[in-house]
């Protein structure tokens, strides 16, 4: 069964190793609020993405990145929050890390 | 049938309430015989190392109820081992019969459940 | 709150009849607490109330009902350790009714 697992804490606060940790091949990461800041090119957090298998997708909410003036860098997938809302029901589950 | 919930308990006993908030959850539904398993990792394996003593803080012995887990039908208890190992305590003696996981074998725990709850 | 009156001692009771400071538990106040119930305490009442402080002592909660008929079936065996011993002995609500005459705070996880 696939989980959407939801990050929404900056990754210097939450930091990823750990839901990388539990994350199957086809499951996806969605980041919002300051969970977004782990798309800054050349950070730790970024890299630690860099390593996630392929399979894994990854969305990031699209107004999230634009109050931080983040661009979606390629394979994260920017979403509305109507399409947030598709991909709670698309994967079997979703797990939110608080 | 009941869906099936697996609890991932990530903080420590004494940092607030989400140690407490998960284990209610446990036994709560333990006691009305759902299908419930833990997962302690993160800071919440310091959940799990004996000898502790709540009453020092004039709290209540998250330890001891705990041990009331079982009891409650909760018996699928694992650790993630890398986060005991990041804090010291691959050789601590545990005060529950929690299974180690590592790589993807904790995936694999994820998949098999209905329901994630993370605390 | 209220109150409860055994040998000249006021006790005071939760809204639900619980003792306020379990700690005031002995076996008059016991006794009272299941007169308010219309019980008569016997010794198979007894052993089981003994049996929920030993629990209570151990992991500082009160028992929903399954854990309670597990606990009491793991010290006293299945004969004891089932729902229609309990029920019978604590008018069907043996979680609820046994942790109040033993003086244990209201299990959390009843209906």
């Amino acid at each position: 069964m696939t989980t959407l697992h939801l990050l929404s804490q900056s990754p210097w606060r939450q930091p990823l190793d750990s839901v990388l940790r539990l994350l199957g091949a086809d499951d996806a990461l969605l980041l919002c609020g300051d969970a977004c800041q782990a798309l800054h090119t050349g950070s730790e957090a970024w890299s630690l993405l860099q390593t996630l298998p392929a399979t894994v997708r990854l969305y990031a909410l699209q107004e999230d990145l634009q109050a931080r003036n983040l661009g979606a860098a390629e394979r994260v997938t920017p979403v509305d929050y109507p399409a947030f809302v598709e991909l709670c029901a698309q994967y079997d589950k979703v797990n939110g890390w608080l | 049938m009941a869906k099936s919930l697996l609890l991932i308990c990530r903080q420590s006993p004494w940092a607030g309430t989400a140690a407490r908030e998960a284990l209610d959850i446990a036994l709560a539904g333990g006691a009305f015989e759902l299908p419930i398993a833990l997962l302690f990792m993160d800071d919440g394996v310091f959940q799990l190392p004996v000898g502790q003593q709540a009453t020092a803080l004039e709290q209540k012995d998250l330890s001891a109820n705990l041990q009331a887990l079982p009891l409650f039908g909760v018996d699928d208890l694992y650790v993630c081992q890398a986060s005991l190992a990041r804090r010291g305590l691959t050789d601590a003696t545990l005060s529950l019969p929690v299974t180690p996981l590592h790589g993807a074998e904790l995936p694999a725990l994820l998949a098999r459940f209905d329901l994630v709850m993370t605390l | 709150m209220s109150d409860l009156q055994v040998n000249g001692q006021t006790i005071a009771l939760d809204k639900d009849g619980y003792l306020a400071d379990r700690h005031d538990w002995n076996d008059a106040i016991a006794a009272a607490l299941a007169a308010r119930e219309g019980l008569e305490l016997t010794a198979e009442h007894w052993e089981i109330l003994h049996l929920l402080q030993a629990f209570y002592a151990e992991f500082q909660l009160s028992p929903a009902t399954r854990p309670l008929i597990k606990y009491v079936a793991l010290k006293l065996g299945p004969d004891k350790g089932n729902s229609l011993h309990l029920n019978r002995l604590f008018k069907g609500t043996p979680a609820k009714l046994a942790a109040k005459l033993a003086g244990l705070p209201k299990p959390t996880n009843c209906i």
